[in-house]
């Protein structure tokens, strides 16, 4: 009887007591030759929680700089269980960058791994609210005093050989909308994930424990996830749609096959046939990387059941080459915001090739407005802008409340996406409000490469737009003025960028120019700036 | 024309530390530690790098090589270059 875990209100961590309970010998995770049982990461995630609530005051928000891993798993659930909120981190970010969030947040805890060891001094010496730290590996670090132990000292050793596939058996049922109920859910904070905002700085993206078991169980029931499912995990942890991945495998007593070198496709490939996967999910350039640079379409994948396919649209022929590569494999297409726990709609597969272009139907427990300025609904066929009602909407952004105000309008998410819907109700998007690019899945802030630009010396003017990429979707192309009688090669601004920014914001193209397109305003006229850059 | 093994590794090196490592001193790396494990290339750094060897040593890597025993380390690096252009 499921209810029993969950007697007062659901939290994110009861769908792991949940499956550790019944199952505990069914696999959680496997990472490079190590499987990590239900049982064991319950039982690691007790004491570390038990640990922290000793260690740290209540409601601690503690951040988490680690690669995917069965240490992540572990670090996840045990911050959870101590009632504290996790504060997943971009680990392709700067030292400055993270430091910034940690103090936006006010962050107690750092959980690190020792291959992040160059950014800590940095970090540490500027986020000063963090009084903490645990790694994975001992690290000697001399600055202010913060306590530090390892993992191991507080949970042992974490996982156990295992190099052969294992699938779980089939017999634990997940749970459902209707498990749930109208009021089981907890409305306090379980996760904040930081996201690059419009405005350049980043927002902390605040998301309940009722937003994340929403909308896992709605994701568990459309994908038909069972306990026997096991997915390809690529995409970190600390992106909305990684953590998707985990806690829905985790709500189905599935597993999470973690590999991180996704650079080497082949590599990924072999994990997928060696442990027999079931599901693989990537973001549009993943995709374009297996269809154009690997034996990806020759490989048999004989267990995969399913795609599914979010972070930004992928293109038509994209997905008409996935189609055509595997015939018998279902093809989900999903959309969704980290600000929607994140899943917004899904595309059912059988309605694929009927409906390519669209982003499909809302989740269950989800309705989804096309609105006008207004906020009322638009006839369909016209364009307006997503808005989201339901459990899975964000509790807000942290220290945002302007923000907030902007997206928040009587509990529903302003998306700042444009769309239409045809007559079924199938949504397609067809723009965005929002100042923002999106390369391969990340959030670029339109405003946070200029100030980068800005800061140059050298630089009079500067705007960055962004320009169609076979690979990545879009990437980030910077137009710069010089000032009078200044010189500078692009290499100069990669550099300088480089120094600031995450590896992904950073422009790949530099444009220069000796004048910006303007509006009588004064205002850049992007519209056609892109036109005349486009082609890049 | 076969390339100078030293020459070659003293050449990634330098790339490598001026691509990846910008601004800190602190990071060393033997020729055998992996980029991966050690964080000092991510997967917008492996692009880099194969834009790298493309411009200097004139090849770039076939689908069925793009592999860690091939890009992941100095030495390994070394290795396939030198198989690559002799």
């Amino acid at each position: 009887m499921p209810g029993r875990y969950f007697a007062k209100s659901m939290r994110v961590e009861d769908l792991l007591r949940r499956v550790a309970a019944e199952a505990p010998h069914s696999r959680a995770a496997w990472y490079d030759g190590q499987e990590l049982l239900y049982g064991e990461l319950d039982k690691a995630s007790d004491l570390l929680a038990e640990y922290l609530q000793k260690h740290l005051p209540p409601s601690a928000r503690c951040a988490i700089l680690c690669d995917n891993s069965l240490e992540y798993c572990v670090w996840f659930f045990g911050i959870l269980k101590a009632r504290m909120a996790v504060v997943p981190l971009d680990t392709s970010l700067s030292a400055d960058s993270l430091a910034t969030i940690l103090t936006d947040c006010q962050a107690e805890l750092l959980c690190a791994q020792l291959k992040f060891r160059r950014k800590l001094p940095l970090l540490l010496d500027n986020a000063i609210s963090i009084s903490a730290v645990i790694t994975d590996s001992p690290l000697s670090y001399s600055s202010r005093t913060v306590s530090h132990i390892t993992l191991n000292e507080i949970v042992g050793p974490i996982g156990s050989s295992s190099a052969d596939a294992k699938h779980n058996s089939g017999m634990f049922r997940p749970l459902t909308l209707n498990d749930l109920g109208a009021d089981r859910a907890d409305d306090s904070l379980a996760a904040i994930f930081y996201t690059s905002g419009s405005t350049g700085a980043g927002k902390g993206v605040m998301l309940s424990h009722k937003n994340l078991v929403s909308n896992t169980i709605a994701t568990v029931e459309y994908l038909k996830l069972t306990s026997a499912d096991s997915v390809m995990v690529i995409l970190p942890f600390y992106y909305i749609y990684g953590n998707s991945l985990l806690l829905t495998h985790v709500a189905a007593g599935g597993t999470c096959v973690i590999d991180n070198r996704f650079l080497y496709p082949e590599v990924v490939l072999d994990t997928m046939e060696q442990q027999e996967v079931t599901g693989f999910s990537g973001v549009p350039s993943n995709f374009q990387i297996l269809l154009g640079n690997s034996t990806f379409t020759a490989r048999k994948l004989a267990h995969l059941r399913y795609f599914t396919q979010a972070g930004g649209a992928m293109a038509t022929e994209t997905i008409r080459r996935l189609m055509k590569g595997f015939p018998s494999k279902e093809i989900y297409i999903m959309y969704g915001q980290t600000e929607a726990s994140p899943r917004v709609s899904w595309l059912p597969p059988e309605r694929l090739a009927e409906k390519i272009g669209s982003v499909g139907i809302p989740v269950p427990g989800v309705r989804v407005i096309v609105a006008d300025e207004s906020g009322n609904e638009v006839p369909g066929g016209e364009t307006g802008e997503i808005v989201v009602d339901g459990d899975n909407v964000m509790i807000g952004y942290w220290n945002q409340p302007d923000e907030n105000r902007a997206v928040l309008k009587d509990g529903m998410l302003h998306t700042g996406d444009l769309a239409k819907r045809d007559s079924d109700g199938y949504i397609y998007i067809v723009g965005r409000k929002k100042e923002i690019i999106k390369v391969g899945g990340n959030r670029v802030s339109v405003k946070e490469v200029e100030d980068c630009l800005l800061a140059h010396d050298k630089v009079l003017e500067a705007t960055v737009i962004g320009v169609p990429d076979p690979l990545l979707g879009e990437t980030v192309k910077a137009v710069v003025v010089l000032r009078p009688n200044m010189t500078a090669d692009a290499k100069e601004f990669v550099l300088h960028c480089k120094q600031r920014l995450a590896d992904f914001k950073v422009p790949k193209i530099i444009s220069f120019v000796d004048a910006l397109p303007k509006y009588q305003s004064g205002k850049v006229n992007k519209l056609q700036l892109k036109q005349e850059h486009s082609g890049q | 024309m076969p390339v100078n093994s030293d020459t070659v590794r003293q050449e990634l090196r330098t790339f490598i530390t001026d691509s990846f490592l910008v601004g800190d001193e602190t990071t060393t790396f033997t020729d055998t530690d992996s980029f991966m494990r050690h964080g000092i290339i991510d997967s917008t750094g492996v692009l880099e790098l194969i834009a790298f060897l493309e411009e200097k040593y004139g090849f770039a890597p076939e689908d069925d090589e793009m592999l860690p025993a091939n890009l992941d380390s100095i030495d390994n690096l070394v290795n396939y270059i030198k198989r690559k252009t002799s």
